[in-house]
């Protein structure tokens, strides 16, 4: 694990990350900051939205993971109003586990979320998720939020993350899966690497039991590739990783 | 029997049919009665003058004439003859019908004696095919013998009757059904709104418009409606608040567990910490009831099976899934997801290892979720699904929860309308069966959403 989060800051987070908590809740605020710092990022503090747009304005921040609940506008305000000006990505931690807040979350702008109480570690990989993604593809910044992916009739939404199949049906994926398939479907037609998938499946679940690569491929593919489809969508490149086939298309 | 009679309006047909049916027939017998004893009279009237005329013309001829008259006179059902003797006999069988005839010739003609009419039977020929024989003495002792071969007065025919019955009845049957759809429609808007009072985030008002008493229930009924609502949005809203407030000590601990020194205590709280929020959720979710926001799409049930048994193996569990065949059908992905979870969950809470099987029967998905414990007693099924419930007795005591998975998993489910059933296998464990009809959550409280 301490190889890989070397290797991860390595290659793809710049060791001067500086990310912004934004939460009512002093403890949270600072044991979250120690937690970020003991793992090498530089950490900002702001209790509200007013503290937020005083520090944005100060420092240079790279990402700000900003609470749901509180004082003054909420999460969801604030992120709205940041979003109007900025492409400045954004976790959302959100207390409330129902299913309506986190789409909501992610419709006015937010990159991804987590619910309270969250493991840390979960953060942090969400963390260098995001900011790897923001990175990967800058050109972002001057696209809508919100866009879809179109292969062979599947269509793709990131920021719901939902996969529909050809006929509209949704098809249910698990959090590596989806990030295995949106790792596909974002560099189409280009050799991935077992490693480099292994990393966008763990910077998702950060859980003990995770699968290697070649189980959570497996798995995809019988939920895309399905019996009586003549198609394949992924070819294994043996001795170098997987390709994804289909022409992709962005909407 | 008793199910024929069921509804408001068999019941109304059959208690106006019987009532206006008695009514109508006494009334019909009364005037019947009534009518007959008119036609009787009119008849008798007629018949009477009749005779009398006869009687006069041929007592103004001489004898010899008398006879060829009388024959003359004759028609119809009359055959009159004129003779030196009498030909009827009084008495015999029916002669006191003829009873109304004699009065009414005594009043028409009072010089005719009491012994100078005589109506009976012919002399001689007991068999003979007329009615009556009447025999009237003219004043020089000669006889007018009258042979009736039938009534005069018709009798009434029974077809008015039964027409006007039936006319009746379908009156009756028909104006049921109308007065009762009319009356009972309004009964038929609360049974739904009632019905849908928990499923739809939002409640529909029942129109207050009708008669005065629809009115009035319709105003109370959304007066309650109201009321339950608030109650329930109330109650809901204090647990979220409850659990937002606690869920924020939770990550304060979550996040000091990170520094503890002692790794395997910190573990120890951790999973502490996982089960009260699991509680916490479950709650809140058995609380919303399948009161959602969730839209209903098409969804594969399959794939969502897949992910869980999935998760089930990956956290070191015995799961299999029997078949990946799509299951297709209309539902809430977030709302189902829980369900099954609860369910498969629960297997490998109290079963060890679990085994899904899915497929299409028909116009439903139908999943079968079977486990190697030691299933549930008979008597304690029902009481499985009961919220805060525990079948502790039969089952494993190393378990958290507060017993809301099945509940949770049933109220989703029927609010697909669909069923969940628990059986126990032949040999042992124990076997949920989920059937979700293709076509989700009703219609109408889709409509309502949207609306």
């Amino acid at each position: 694990m301490a190889t890989d989060d070397h290797l991860t800051r390595g290659q793809d987070v710049p060791p001067s990350a500086h990310v912004l908590i934004v939460d009512d809740d002093g403890q949270i605020r600072q044991l979250v900051a120690k937690f970020l710092v003991g793992n090498g990022l530089r950490v900002s503090m702001a209790r509200d939205g007013i503290e937020m747009r005083d520090v944005l304005i100060r420092e240079a921040i790279d990402l700000v993971v900003l609470d749901l609940m509180l004082p003054g506008k909420d999460g969801l305000e604030i992120c709205r109003d940041l979003r109007k000006t900025s492409t400045m990505p954004v976790i959302m931690l959100t207390a409330r586990g129902d299913d309506m807040d986190r789409v909501v979350g992610l419709e006015v702008g937010a990159d991804d979320y987590l619910t309270k109480p969250f493991n840390p570690h979960e953060l942090l990989a969400r963390i260098k998720a995001v900011l790897r993604r923001s990175q990967a593809s800058p050109q972002s910044i001057t696209e809508p939020v919100r866009r879809h992916y179109g292969f062979d009739g599947w269509t793709v939404d990131p920021s719901r993350r939902e996969l529909t199949d050809p006929a509209g049906v949704l098809v249910d994926l698990s959090g590596g899966e989806f990030d295995l398939l949106m790792a596909l479907v974002e560099s189409p037609n280009r050799i991935l690497s077992r490693e480099r998938l292994l990393e966008v499946a763990r910077n998702r679940t950060a859980n003990s039991f995770d699968r290697s690569v070649d189980v959570l491929m497996s798995r995809l593919r019988r939920k895309i590739e399905r019996d009586g489809s003549e198609t394949t969508l992924i070819k294994t490149v043996r001795g170098a990783g997987y390709l994804f086939l289909p022409r992709v298309e962005r909407r | 029997m008793k199910r024929w009679f069921d509804t408001l309006t068999s019941r109304t047909i059959l208690l106006l049919l019987i009532g206006i049916g008695i009514v109508h027939l006494a009334s019909l017998y009364a005037y019947q009665l009534a009518l007959n004893q008119e036609v009787t009279t009119a008849g008798e009237v007629r018949l009477a003058d009749r005779l009398l005329a006869i009687k006069r013309a041929v007592m103004r001829v001489p004898p010899l004439e008398r006879e060829p008259v009388a024959h003359e006179l004759s028609g119809g059902p009359i055959e009159a003859h004129w003779s030196r003797s009498d030909h009827a006999i009084p008495g015999g069988p029916g002669s006191t019908e003829w009873d109304g005839l004699k009065r009414q010739l005594r009043e028409l003609a009072p010089e005719l004696t009491e012994v100078q009419i005589i109506i009976g039977a012919s002399r001689g020929i007991e068999k003979d095919p007329h009615l009556a024989m009447i025999s009237m003495q003219l004043p020089d002792e000669s006889w007018i013998n009258i042979s009736l071969f039938s009534r005069l007065t018709p009798q009434p025919s029974h077809h008015g009757t039964i027409l006007s019955t039936s006319l009746m009845a379908l009156g009756v049957i028909g104006l049921s059904i109308l007065v009762v759809r009319w009356m009972t429609q309004p009964l038929r808007t609360f049974a739904d709104a009632a019905r849908q009072l928990y499923r739809g985030a939002e409640h529909k008002p029942v129109p207050e418009h009708g008669p005065r008493e629809v009115r009035e229930l319709a105003t109370a009924f959304n007066d309650m409606q109201a009321r339950i609502t608030q109650l329930l949005d109330d109650k809901t809203q204090a647990l979220a608040a409850v659990s937002h407030d606690l869920r924020t000590p939770l990550t304060r601990l979550r996040l000091k567990t990170e520094e503890m020194s002692d790794q395997n205590v910190a573990n120890t709280i951790r999973s502490d910490l996982s089960e009260m929020e699991e509680m916490i959720d479950q709650t809140l979710s058995y609380l919303r009831g399948d009161r959602t926001d969730e839209e209903a799409r098409l969804i594969d049930v399959t794939a969502i099976l897949v992910t869980l048994v999935d998760e089930a193996s990956d956290a070191g569990h015995s799961a299999i899934l029997q078949s990946t065949e799509a299951a297709v059908i209309h539902g809430r992905p977030l709302a189902l997801r829980r369900a099954f979870s609860n369910v498969i969950q629960n297997a490998i809470k109290y079963g060890k290892s679990v085994s899904v099987a899915v497929g299409m029967d028909g116009e439903n998905a139908k999943i079968l979720i079977d486990d190697e414990g030691p299933g549930i007693a008979a008597d304690q099924i029902d009481l499985a699904f009961a919220p805060f419930t525990r079948l502790e007795a039969s089952r494993n005591k190393e378990t958290g929860g507060f017993g809301l998975g099945l509940t949770i998993a049933r109220t989703i489910i029927e609010g697909h309308q669909g069923t969940i059933q628990l059986t126990n296998h032949q040999s042992h464990g124990l076997r949920v069966r989920i059937t979700l009809p293709k076509t989700g959550p009703s219609a109408s409280i889709d409509v309502l959403r949207r609306s």
